[in-house]
């Protein structure tokens, strides 16, 4: 640096004069108000875009910029000298001589000098100019209340305020508070105005507050983002190195066996608490699974009742009971604490396919062979019944958070989002046929499986729009389920017919790990809600694995040791 | 629905009642010579002063509509005694009549001074806070005419306060405050209202 500015012309000097007189925090003196014309900070300006120089081995951004942020953030830490010294020794000012005196002169009262000194930047357009008129002037109504002077008050606002014709509300609320003078003070300090005027202003003017950290913080939020294994809280994130999870964060080892069923599980479903699990298959009967605190799985309830093999299993809002749908046959309402069956829902003549709750747990959807769906009370009675090619013979039912939009597979390649009091449909079409879907925990997004052993990822919120991709899976006579899972739902799960477990980063499509070890085609995943490392996957060789963090590395409760909560895996070394 | 005009053929009407009616439309306009007139040809009996007190309330009434609020509140002080104080809301509506006038002739010092005295126990009550907040906003401009809050410098305006004083006055004298024609108008449109629509339902 030092050899630079040896070549550097005068003007650098000069600068320099400039870097001293701008320091707001040290009491030396600033430049005469009537020297501070607008042709000064004109010259100020077009010297600093002199100022090419690039930092960086990209060369994208200004060493000008930098070094200003940089004096911006020692301000705010409160480190006033190493904030005057850079200043000196690099001849950058944080702020132009004109922001200097404005700043000034806010702190010091004088409010008309400090609204021309807005029109003499030079650099606002004139609605800013206006609204931070207005907010000075509005300081300078309340400072001449406050002083018990009313007709200087009502002056001000009259001759000054009222004909910048912005914020007639703000006017009359002002013009109210004459009467009201002698009654609380609204006055606010003048480094609170200092602070509302700083963010009103161009960034260009006058640097955003604490701006190095907000791009540190933008910084590591990428670096989350782009972290392909991140599945654990982290807590505080380091700055010395890229953060970047290990694979053992994500559930690969199997911790558990569950050999109860005896026959094909066809699907399985952890409740929202994260606490139960419900498990089907082939045999007509329904497990519910207690998940202890110690992380073992054992059986709580063996749900007879089905005579068919059901094929849907719906948690309620609250997890105190259970929805299971038999295959063209009838919906059953468990409880979950007891394993009682509550009631049965049917409907003469036809089979239900599907089952869900609404959001608030009062009501009960079911789709029928005859492609209708129905909605009932608890009590049993049919509420509403939508006829027409609602639903076919697919058993997935969703329904957005707020109750009001319907999901289900009404064609083939279709799926139709039905809007319950508005009648209203919205489409995903796909060129391939559906065999199944998913929907994300915020019910905002939806995994759609396909005949092609794809699984694609639609943003729902709103129009449908198709995000995001992920093959690599086996598929070709079952139906075969996916899932969302793992910290803020970052990571895709699907069984598959090859035995396997496939795991994908939602975000990026990376498909991030395999897991083996079932005999059988996998037919359903689900990722516990609460617990970022459990995963439980059914199998037709029967089973039902639980999946946890690699043992090796984890003490005995299962958790892993780190001092400070931060993970340093470079995955290279 | 309508029905067939001869049927009003079968409904008999008193000539008195007619007389009453006319009698009520005047007095409550305070067409003075007109009643004087009317009484002498129908020989309908009236109160001794009904002449006088229809004068004093007729310059009431103009005083208001002038804006001239002061002197409007200074004869219904007079005239009807007690009347302001029962009815807060035309006391003040009356107030910010003056209020304008003084903001309307520039008068900015008077007006303020005179805010700041009368409005200000107004102001504890919730439901003025707002109506006072759109008069002091005629402070803040040095035109009021072209400010948000022109409205309350109209001719409709000072019309409403008017007729609400004359209504306030007619009730301390317990004479009806509306005139009979207007009930019996209001009172038609609303009845075929009522019935067109479970007609309708029908």
């Amino acid at each position: 640096m030092g050899g630079v500015e040896d070549d550097e012309p005068p003007s650098k000097r000069v600068k320099a004069t400039f870097g001293e007189s701008g320091v707001v925090s040290n009491s030396l003196s600033v430049r005469e108000q009537g020297s501070c014309s607008l042709s000064d900070s004109m010259a100020w300006l077009l010297e600093s875009q002199g100022d090419d120089e690039v930092v960086g081995s990209k060369g994208v951004f200004k060493k000008v910029e930098f070094v200003r942020i940089i004096a911006e953030a020692l301000h705010s830490l409160g480190y006033s000298k190493a904030e005057a010294s850079l200043q000196e020794e690099s001849g950058i000012p944080l702020h132009s001589p004109v922001v200097n005196s404005l700043m000034h002169q806010i702190l010091d009262g004088q409010w008309d000098k400090s609204v021309s000194m807005l029109h003499e930047t030079g650099q606002i357009d004139e609605t800013i100019i206006k609204l931070a008129s207005f907010i000075i002037l509005e300081q300078k109504f309340f400072e001449l209340l406050d002083g018990g002077k009313v007709m200087d008050a009502l002056k001000t606002l009259r001759t000054e305020i009222a004909p910048l014709c912005i914020n007639d509300n703000r006017v009359q609320e002002l013009s109210s508070f004459i009467l009201s003078s002698s009654q609380e003070s609204r006055l606010k300090p003048r480094r609170k105005l200092l602070e509302e005027l700083h963010k009103l202003l161009p960034a260009t003017l006058m640097i955003p507050g604490k701006r190095l950290v907000h791009l540190v913080e933008q910084a590591l939020d990428s670096q989350k983002v782009a972290c392909a294994f991140h599945n654990s809280s982290v807590g505080k994130m380091s700055l010395l190195t890229d953060h970047q999870c290990g694979r053992d964060h994500i559930p690969s080892q199997t911790l558990q066996i569950l050999r109860d069923h005896s026959d094909e599980i066809w699907f399985l479903q952890f409740s929202h608490s994260g606490k139960y699990l419900a498990s089907s298959s082939g045999d007509c009967l329904v497990f519910i699974w207690e998940v202890n605190v110690d992380g073992q799985v054992s059986v709580k309830h063996r749900l007879f009742g089905h005579q068919k093999p059901v094929s849907f299993i719906s948690w309620s809002p609250n997890d105190d009971q259970l929805l299971t749908c038999g295959v063209e046959e009838a919906v059953r309402q468990w409880d979950t604490a007891s394993g009682e069956c509550l009631k049965i829902y049917e409907k003469t003549g036809l089979g239900l396919i599907s089952c869900a709750w609404t959001p608030d747990g009062k009501n009960v959807f079911s789709g029928v062979t005859d492609k209708s769906i129905i909605m009932w009370d608890l009590e049993g009675k049919e509420v509403e019944c939508w006829k027409g090619q609602r639903t076919i013979r697919i058993a997935d039912l969703g329904i957005t958070m707020d109750g009001k939009e319907l999901i289900t597979v009404c064609k083939d390649n279709m799926i139709l989002l039905f809007g319950l009091d508005t009648n209203s449909e919205k489409f995903i079409r796909e060129d391939q046929i559906i065999t199944s879907f998913a929907l994300s925990e915020d019910r905002k997004s939806l995994l759609v499986s396909l005949l092609n052993q794809e699984l694609h990822l639609w943003n729902i919120d709103g129009c449908p729009e198709l995000v995001k991709k992920y093959k690599g899976y086996k598929r070709s006579r079952f139906v075969v389920r996916s899932c969302f899972g793992g910290l803020k739902q970052a990571f895709i799960a699907s069984g598959s017919e090859d035995s396997q477990v496939y795991i994908w980063h939602r975000d990026s499509g990376e498909l991030v790990m395999t897991l083996s070890g079932h005999s059988g085609a996998v037919n359903c995943v689900s990722w516990n809600p609460v617990n970022p490392h459990m995963l439980a996957s059914a199998s037709d060789d029967r089973t039902i694995r639980i999946w946890g963090l690699n043992q090796v590395n984890m003490d005995y409760n299962g958790k892993k040791h780190s001092s400070n909560g931060v993970h340093y895996c470079n995955g290279g070394s | 629905m309508d029905v067939d005009p001869r049927q009003y053929e079968n409904i008999g009407v008193n000539e008195n009642d007619i007389h009453q009616i006319v009698l009520s439309y005047l007095v409550h306009n305070c067409f003075k010579d007109t009643v004087e007139s009317f009484v002498a040809c129908t020989g309908l009996k009236q109160p001794v002063d009904h002449l006088e007190d229809m004068e004093k309330r007729k310059r009431i009434y103009d005083f208001a509509l002038d804006g001239n609020s002061s002197k409007a509140i200074e004869l219904t002080e007079q005239f009807a005694p007690g009347l302001l104080e029962s009815n807060k809301d035309l006391h003040f509506d009356l107030l910010s009549l003056h209020f304008v006038e003084l903001v309307c002739s520039r008068k900015i010092d008077e007006a303020l001074g005179f805010a700041q005295s009368n409005f200000t126990l107004f102001g504890k009550e919730q439901k003025y806070v707002e109506k006072l907040e759109d008069f002091m906003a005629l402070l803040a401009y040095e035109e009021p005419e072209k400010s948000p809050m022109f409205h309350l410098l109209s001719s409709e305006h000072r019309q409403n306060v008017a007729d609400s004083l004359n209504r306030a006055i007619l009730a301390h004298a317990k004479l009806p405050s509306y005139s009979a024609v207007e009930r019996l108008i209001q009172q038609t449109t609303v009845v075929k209202q009522c019935l067109s629509q479970e007609f309708g339902k029908v």
